[in-house]
Order: structure tokens, then sequence, then C-alpha cells
């Protein structure tokens, strides 16, 4: 292992695609954003810190508020917590690797690129600045024209890209890669706590995409969805809650699922009901969809929805409280260790409480008409996403250095990195809690108000807080090449990962471990551990297996594509347009067609095992169930496109006349075509079953062909819509909501059509007729979704 | 049954469907607004279930994968029904 | 000192969560620390015989019994916190509308004061950066005051609070009320100011660069000087 060839560091560290190299990836780059985020809030703290401030501007102020929770929220939380899920879990549950290591590697780079654009937008003009709720109408181009917040919104574009395919990827890890016997009950609550997240990964970030790209076309193409007098405002507020709270705990349950591990590590006990607190967290999970509107209370809805409200959300505490009695009885007898990553587990679970009681506070709808848009909120989720979750993402990161390194880091500068965390963080956010009055988000306040000694008293532990992390950095930085060897399992712990080398070698175990029914598990020849020298059934045995260039050349070339779609400044003041910049979007569709190219043409075979646990899914083949998947999350995405259609629809006192807008003949005919197209695609993969190359070619060209006649009639429709003047899509909502829904559809379409040419051009060189036809059965499911989709939008737009 | 002669069969009933709801447009005003929505909705529902269960293999795939897709479309309607409901109740 | 109904009821509510959060808070660090303290490492200490090791997934730990406790007793509290909020919302908001009275007193509406009958309700409207608030003459024209909500003392106030442009959010500080003002719709609150002074109005929604310094003064003035000042503001009959 030793003289194994290294390729050079920037070759290995761009091309990797091993599920541990691109686990460190996430670890250092979301740490590196904490730190950006981290500054910014030291630096509105500091402004904040007395009454009258004039050290950052009101407008510079609004900007760091908002850019700070949009980069903990999203590049740091979520990405910190995936770090970890990308190095151990796989390693937990016995797999090789991620089901898709390309699309693994390729989630990272969108990742970093999109940090790179939201860090970009301070640059062009001003950052988003209107909190990273982002509610409108204030962030109609009428009231905020700067392009600032449309880079913003192409860098949350593609970090939802990059959680989609994450999302996918784990997925399908999760259900198809286990080790033989490793059913779902055997896992540790960290792999549980990720399958819940990505769960609701799954349902949630769609709504979110929806949300941006509308407020995007809102700005750019003067469309109004969110900024209409009917009822824009509450869509918004609607679509981005139903994501917004699910987000909270898919950014918190990672880290309650490693305290939750590392607890019964450093108690030497077993976890004291671990069955309940799965099903607590699944429980969670679920309600987290049905509690949106507590963060609506006072916007008018209703008393019998807020009441109803009320009910879930003081609901969803209770899975909580089982969550933490039980972490906490199972110290009961236990042998209590305090180190490092169990400080501040323990410390989480404190913090985790008192957030977790303020925010039942937040549940009672009369206390909401006091504390809304306060500092009370500000604690409250403070304790829960830095004492809750940042603090057990730190217990991770002491916990697993040892395995990632090999050497074990100081134990007492990581003690009072603790002690200096847990104290500053309690001068930071308590007083806030007594700041019930003050409004967030103000940039400054006038003395009169007596805010000003709590606020002093609160950037004083900021500075404390922020200050202990320099230890934590100097700490594992020295360490790692400095600090003590530490051995595969420095904690005596028990899940699988520490039954490897520290760090491990590159194609992790030498035999998948055998789980016996009895929970006892043996590597290959039934011996206890692994022994080195022997290679077993594996790929990627060297760091110089498994590269691949298509990831972040892919990434990139999304990056530069959508930068020219957000980058041009507007044209014109009022209504404010922006102008796109082609040679980046040129550049961006081009490099991304190489790329696509590159990627399916690359010879890169995922080794499977043959032996794995994969219920419920046991029949389904990989790439199918990732499609499957996909596609649930494709479902989410057009209802809320359907959704905001209704919504918008039901708040008009007037709308078009079935038949005076657009001609019913036109969408009978799109139908049709459609319908037909269905029937060519599947009787596509017939032909590639039975080997008729000519009936493949032919179904094939019929599809497209077919596509090409729907768009066609569509794009007639759009122009002759357009030129009409009446009927311009800056005029009225049905224009609006009719050309975003169908235009929509229309690049699925296209998309769609795309893949019909590559899967021609192939069938011209052979393939699919020998038993190989999936891809051309994985198009299918792809384009009778597109149709089905279209099958509700003809009624929809057409008929009523 | 012949595969090919099911989804030609399929295929038949997807563009009966079809004309009904267009046929039906056109007696719109004879029918009470609520109930021609729900009629219309029903029947593209009833073509997407046709579709997803034969050209897209559902009926005959495992039942863990349909059920898979039960949950994403009972998602999808957790926000429809529930912002409906706030659309509707109250205020 | 009791400055509005709805501070009351904020009070009276915050008051009932904070001594049950309190409690919840002591039983469960207190908790914590006990467990931490009386099963730490020591020199002599051995690992229980429970202890998982490397080679075997841990069996599990645990009696669903205590899970079960857990889940009533947090049951019974959140029960009690759920059905004190909801009498805490219908007093914010009744079913039906508390019937306005500020206007009593002004000749003009005499008729609706013996009556008994609802004086018209008043409106907030929020712009950037700035609140306006309209009132109704009784000769159907509207005098609107901007940055200044006057109101008389011990009188029903019915609010109609909307935008001019983007999503703002009204709020009174010390009253503990507040609602959204959004473009293109209305929000209603209510409240009865006890005591005489002035208040302070803040928008709770970031709307803008300006969002920071957009307050108003509640002025709630006596009934005699608030009738002398709608008077003033003419044509009242």
């Amino acid at each position: 292992m030793s003289n194994e060839i290294v390729p050079a560091r920037a070759r290995r560290w761009l091309f990797t695609t091993n599920h541990k190299e691109v686990g460190i990836l996430y670890l250092v780059t979301s740490l590196f954003f904490f730190v950006a985020a981290g500054l910014l809030a030291l630096t509105f703290r500091s402004q904040l810190s007395v009454p009258n401030n004039n050290l950052l501007s009101p407008d510079l102020y609004n900007q760091f508020v908002t850019v700070h929770g949009l980069l903990m929220i999203f590049w740091v939380l979520s990405p910190f917590a995936f770090g970890f899920a990308n190095y151990i879990l796989p390693l937990q549950i016995g797999a090789r690797d991620l089901a898709f290591p390309r699309l693994n590697a390729m989630s990272y780079w969108f990742y970093l690129f999109s940090g790179v654009a939201m860090i970009m937008s301070f640059f062009f003009g001003s950052a988003p600045d209107l909190g990273w709720t982002l509610y409108s109408p204030q962030t109609s181009a009428q009231y905020t024209p700067s392009i600032g917040l449309n880079i913003g919104a192409a860098a949350l574009i593609l970090i939802v890209v990059s959680i989609t395919m994450s999302s996918v990827n784990f997925l399908v890890t999760m259900f198809k890669m286990r080790a033989p016997g490793m059913k779902l009950r055997h896992m540790p609550v960290f792999p549980w706590a990720i399958l819940i997240t990505i769960f609701m990964m799954l349902y949630a970030f769609p709504s979110f995409l929806a949300a941006v790209l509308l407020l995007y076309v809102d700005r750019a193409f003067g469309t109004f969805y969110f900024s209409s007098i009917q009822g824009g405002a509450l869509l918004w507020d609607n679509v981005f809650w139903f994501f917004g709270h699910p987000e909270v705990y898919i950014v918190l349950f990672p880290a309650l699922g490693l305290i939750a591990d590392v607890i019964p590590t450093f108690a030497r006990r077993p976890l004291y009901g671990s069955k309940y607190i799965i099903g607590s967290m699944i429980a969670a999970a679920i309600i987290s969809f049905i509690v949106w509107g507590h963060h609506m209370f006072v916007t008018g809805i209703g008393v019998t929805s807020t009441k109803l409200y009320t009910v879930t959300t003081i609901a969803v505490s209770l899975p909580f409280d089982v969550m933490v009695i039980a972490m906490i009885e199972t110290l009961v007898k236990a042998r209590v260790k305090l180190k490092a990553a169990s400080l501040f587990a323990l410390g989480a679970v404190a913090l985790f409480v008192i957030g977790g009681i303020t925010g039942v506070y937040l549940a009672s709808v009369a206390l909401d008409h006091a504390l809304r848009g306060t500092y009370f909120v500000v604690a409250h989720f403070h304790y829960i996403m830095v004492g809750g979750s940042i603090m057990g993402l730190i217990a991770g990161l002491y916990y697993w250095f040892p395995k990632f390194t090999g050497r074990m880091y100081h134990e007492n500068v990581a003690r009072i990195h603790f002690g200096l965390s847990f104290i500053g963080f309690n001068i930071l956010y308590f007083p806030q809690f007594l700041l019930l009055d003050m409004p967030r988000r103000i940039a400054t306040y006038s003395a009169s108000t007596g805010w000003g000694p709590l606020n002093f008293t609160s950037t004083i532990g900021g500075f404390i807080f922020g200050g202990a992390q320099v230890l934590l950095f100097l700490n594992l930085f020295l360490s790692q090449r400095r600090g003590s060897p530490s051995g595969p399992n420095p904690w005596d712990a028990w899940t699988l990962e520490w039954s490897l080398p520290s760090p491990p070698p590159p194609h992790d175990f030498d035999t998948v471990p055998t789980i016996a029914e009895d929970g006892t598990y043996h590597f290959g020849n039934g011996q206890g551990y692994p022994n080195g020298s022997r290679i077993g059934n594996g790929y990627a045995h060297s760091h110089l297996e498994g590269l691949s260039p298509w990831p972040i050349v892919m990434a990139f070339a999304a990056f530069i594509f959508f930068l020219g779609l957000t980058i041009g400044q507007p044209t014109s003041p009022t209504p404010v347009s922006y102008k796109p910049f082609w040679p980046l979007i040129f550049d961006g569709a081009i490099l991304g067609v190489i790329s696509l190219y590159g990627y399916t043409r690359e010879k890169f075979s995922v080794h499977e095992e043959s032996r794995v646990e994969s219920w419920p899914f046991k029949e389904v083949p990989n790439v199918k169930l990732g499609i499957w998947t996909f596609l649930g999350a494709e479902v989410i995405f057009f209802g809320v496109l359907i959704g905001a259609y209704f919504f918008v629809r039901t708040n008009s006192p007037t709308w078009p006349a079935v038949g005076s807008l657009f001609t019913i003949r036109n969408g009978f005919a799109m139908t049709l075509i459609l319908l037909t197209s269905s029937l060519t695609a599947i009787m596509a993969l017939v032909s590639a079953k039975i080997g008729s190359r000519n009936g493949l070619i032919a179904s094939l060209l019929g599809t497209f062909g077919l596509g090409v006649a729907f768009l066609y009639v569509k794009a007639g429709e759009w122009i002759e819509l357009g030129s009409s003047g009446v009927f311009s899509v800056a005029n009225g909502l049905p224009a609006t909501s009719y050309f975003i829904t169908t235009g929509t559809h229309g690049v699925h379409v296209f998309a769609g059509m795309a893949m019909t040419i590559y899967l021609l051009a192939n069938t011209f060189k052979g393939r699919y007729l020998k038993g190989d036809y999936h891809a051309i059965e994985h198009f299918g499911l792809y384009w009778h979704f597109v149709d089905i989709v279209w099958v509700f939008l003809f009624p929809l737009f057409y008929l009523i | 049954m012949n595969t090919t002669y099911l989804y030609l069969l399929v295929f038949a009933i997807l563009v009966g469907g079809t004309d009904i709801e267009v046929n039906l447009a056109s007696v719109q005003n004879s029918v009470p607004y609520g109930e021609y929505v729900s009629i219309l909705l029903g029947l593209a529902a009833l073509k997407a279930a046709l579709i997803a269960m034969f050209y897209q293999h559902l009926k005959y795939e495992p039942r863990s994968l349909s059920t898979w897709v039960l949950v994403g479309l009972v998602m999808a309607s957790l926000l429809m029904s529930l912002s409906f409901i706030q659309l509707h109740i109250g205020h | 000192m009791a400055v509005s109904n709805t501070q009351i009821v904020f009070d009276d509510l915050y008051r009932i969560f904070t001594d049950l959060a309190i409690v919840v808070g002591i039983i469960v660090f207190a908790l914590m620390v006990y467990l931490i303290v009386r099963y730490r490492d020591r020199r002599s200490s051995q690992d229980p015989e429970d202890t998982p090791r490397l080679g075997r997934i841990p069996i599990g730990r645990g009696h669903g019994r205590n899970v079960l406790v857990t889940v009533t007793l947090s049951t019974i509290l959140l029960a009690v916190l759920i059905f004190t909020s909801f009498a805490a919302v219908d007093v914010l908001f009744p079913a039906s509308e508390p019937a306005a009275t500020w206007c009593y007193g002004v000749p003009a509406y005499n008729q609706t004061q013996a009556a008994g009958q609802s004086c018209p309700r008043l409106e907030a409207s929020g712009h950037q950066f700035y609140w306006t608030f309209s009132y109704p003459r009784p000769n159907g024209t509207i005098h609107q005051d901007v940055g200044m909500f006057r109101v008389p003392v011990n009188s029903t106030i019915v609010l109609d609070v909307t935008s001019n442009d983007v999503f703002h959010d009204f709020g009174i500080i010390e009253f503990k009320i507040k609602t959204d003002a959004i473009p293109g719709r209305t929000n209603t609150i209510w409240f009865v100011p006890y005591h005489a002074g002035n208040y302070t109005i803040q928008c709770f929604e970031l709307c803008g660069t300006g969002h920071y310094y957009m307050t108003a003064t509640l002025d709630v003035m006596s009934v005699p000087a608030f009738l002398s000042w709608y008077n003033s503001t003419g044509l009242t009959k």
C-alpha cells in the first residue's frame, strides 16, 4: 500500500470520484464557507453592538445579514454533514462507494461553483439583501433592480441541482448497496438520519427550485407571479416555507444522528431506545411537511388555519422529546468519558433543548403575534442550528478526525475549544431572547430603545465564540501533521468504519463484511478484522482508478451558463429587464454538451457487489430506482408550478373565458401529438427487446419528429399570442402562468428530444438490440412522465 | 394479450379520453363549474394512470417501486391541498 | 403596568409558557448534569457489561415503557399549551369582530354610539419606509396622517393593515401585537389601549434599505384631546 502510485495532488483532487475524497472536499469547503459567513456575522454584530452605529451602511448590513443566512444554511450546514455522510456512510453500511461515484463528484463541484456564484454576487451591484427568506414583492426587479439577486438565484439553482443529484445517489446507495446481512435496522443512527434527511430533501427542494425559478423568470422576463396584487406575496410565502420548514430539519437531522452515535461511544453503553429514536426521526420528518404555516401566523390566513398549524407544530416537538430523553438515558449506569466529541455532543443536546422549548413558544399564535420578526426568533433558531447542528457536527469532526488522518488531535486544546465555544455561544445568543421587542434585520437602532446593553453583550459573546474556532482550526491543522498516531480505533468504538485502518485504503474494505442474524459480522474468510495483504473483490484499489474529469467540467459548464443568464446588466430602468450575456451562455452550453458526451462515452465501470442487502427494492435495478426517484422530485416541482397557477387564478377576480385566448384545437393537437409520441417511445422499447433495428430507428425517429411537431405548434402559439399585444408576457397573469408552466414543460420536451438523438446515434452503432435495451427503457420512463405532465396541463390551461 | 396490442389499446383509450374532454368543453356551460373541473381532472388522472401503469410499466413492477411513486404523489398533494385549505377557509 | 388588552393576553400566556419552560429545563438539565457526574469515567471505572464491541452490531436497549411515559407526560404538557394558546387566539381574533368605539364622542357618530354599533375601521398602510394612518370622516372623506397614529384611550380600535408597495409588518411593540402588511391584501387586528402616552410602531419585515427606520408613533390621547384633534382635521360633521 505504501508504494502505490498516487497521482499528482491537483489531478487527484480535481478528478476524484472516491467517496472519501469527495467527503474531505465537502468538509474543507464547508468549513471555508463557515468562516466566511461567520466573519460576515461578526461584522454585523459589531455594527449592532451600540446604538446609532455607522460601521456598516444599512445597504451593506442588509447584504451581510442575507448572505450570512444563505451561506450558513445552504453552503455550510448540509455540506458539512454530507462531508461526513460521503466519507463515513458507505463504511458504516459496508458499501464500496456510492451508487453513482461520478454523479457524486459532480454534486460536489456544483456545490463549489454555486458558492463561488453566491460570493460573486457581492461584486455585481449588490448581493441579495432581503433576508435569506427573500420575501416578495421586494425581490421583484422593480424594487431590487440589482443583478446581484439574479446571480444569487443562479447560485441557489445550482446548489439545488447538486443536492438533488446527491439525494438520488444516497438513496439508491442506502437501499441497494448495503453489505449482506446489514438490514436497515442494523444501521447505526447516523445513516438512518441521513436516509431520513434525503427523503426530506427529495420532496422539499423541488419546491424551492420552482420558487427560485419563478422568481428569476419574474425578474428577467417581467412576469409577476410573486409581485402580483393577486396574492403574489403569499404565493412566495407558501411555496418558500413549504420548503423552508423541512429545510431546517434537513440541516439538523444529520447532526442529531451523529450525536446519537457519539454519545454511546463515550458512554460505553448501547444507545437507549435506538428504534424509538429512529421512529421519532421518521415521525418528525413526516410532520415537518405540515407545519409550515407557523411561519405565516400573522399573514392573515385565518384562525382555523393558524390553529391547525399550532397543533401540528406543537405535535412535532413530541418526537424530539423522545429523542432527547433517550439520548440522556443512555448515560444511566454508563461510563461517561468527557472527550472533545462527547463534550460537544452533550453540549449540543443541552442547547438543542433550549432551542426546542423556545420553538414551542413560537408555535403559539398569540405569542407569535408579539414575537414574530424579533430577536426571540433569531435566538431560537440559532440555538438549534448552531447549538444543536454546528456543535453536533464539530463533535463529528473530533470523533472522526483520527479516522480521516490517522492522527490524534490535542485533547486539552479541544476541551478548551469546547468551553469557550459553549460559554461564548450562550453569551452571544441568550441575551437575544431578552431582546424580544427588537425587530430582526435592522441595521441600527436608537439609544432610547434601551437595546444597547444586551446587544453589546451579545456581540462580546460572538467574538468569544468566533475566536474560539481558531483553536479548532489550529488544533486540527497542526495535529494532522504532528499528532500522535491514532490507530484504527482510538475510541474503542464498534461501528464498521472503526474496523478499517486510519485512514482507510482507497478501496475501503478488502472484503465486504457479512452480518449474521445475531448481529456479529466477519470479513471474507471468517476473520474479525481485514487482513491488509489480501486484495479482495472491489475496485479503486489505488487512487488512480475512478478518476474522471467530467464532473468538474460539467459543473463548470453549468456555472458559466447560469452566470451568462444572470450577469447581464439591466437594459432599461422601467420596466427593468436584463440583457443576457450570450458569450458565457454559449460557452456554457457548448462545454455542457461536450462534457455530457464525454461523461456518457467514458468507460467508467462501477463494480456492483453480487451479494447485497437491497430491501425493499430487491428486484429494482439501481439506475431505474434512481430515475424513479428523480421523477418523484419532478412531481413536486411541477406540482408547485401547477399549484401556483391555481393560487393566482383563484385570487384573480377575472380570468379569460375558455377558448378566448388559446384555441382548444391547438391544445387538442398538441395532446394527440404527445400521446402518439408516448406510443412510439414504448414501441421503441418493444423493438429493442425483440432486436428489430429498423423498428427501433423508426420509433426513435417518430418520437423525435413528434417532439418537433409539438414544439412547432407551441412556438406558433407563443408567437401568435405574444405578437397580438393583448396577451404579452408582462401583461397578465393568464399569460404569465401559461408561458412559465408550458415553457418549463417545453424545456423538458426539448431535453427528451436531445436524448432521442443520442439514442439514435447509438442505435446506428448497433447498441440496444442485444438485450442491452435499458437506456431505451429509462428514456421511456422520462418521456412518459413528460407526457403525463402535459395530460394535466392541457385541461388546466385550455379547457377550464 | 400481445404487448403491442395492449399498447395500441391504451393509446386508443387515451385518444378517446382526450376527445371526451374536448367535447365536454363545448358543452361546458350546461354543467356546474366545480363538477366540470372535477370531471376534467378526473379524466386527466385516469389517463395519467394508464400511461404510468402500462407505458411506464408500473403495473408489472415490484410493489416496492409503485409504493415509492405513490409517496411522491402524496407529498405533492400535501402542498397543494394544505395551501388550498388556507385559501378557502378562514379570513 | 398594563398598556393594552393585547399586551395582557401576551404577558399572561408568556408567563405560563415560561413557568413550564423553566420547570422542564431544570428537570432536563439537572438530570443531564447528575448523570454525567454520577457516571463519569474514573480511574477505577470499568466498561459496563453491555459495552458493544467491534465485530457485533449492538443490540437494542431500553424499555418502550419509558418512552411511553415520556410521550404521555409531554402530551399532557403540550395539550395544556395548545388549549391556553387557543384561548388566547380567540381573544385576539374573536369569532365576531369587536365593535370599534374610537368615534364615540364625535357628534356626527352619535347615532352609531347610541345604537352600540361599530365605528368604521381605521387603516394603517406601509410604504417604503414610513406608515400612513387613515381615518374616515363622517362626510365620506379620509384624513391621513404620516408617522403618527392618534387614538383615544380606553376605546376599541379596529385596524385594517395593508401595504402600498412591498411586504411589511406592522407591529406595536409595547402592545405585543403585529400583523403583516401585504400589498393587495388587508389584515385586521384590534386593540384597546389602557394608558395614555406614546408607543412605538415599527416594521418587522425586511423591506429594503430603510427598514431600520420605518417607525411611527402611537399616540394614545385622552378622549377630550383626541376629539379636539379629530375635529381640527376639518369637516367632521
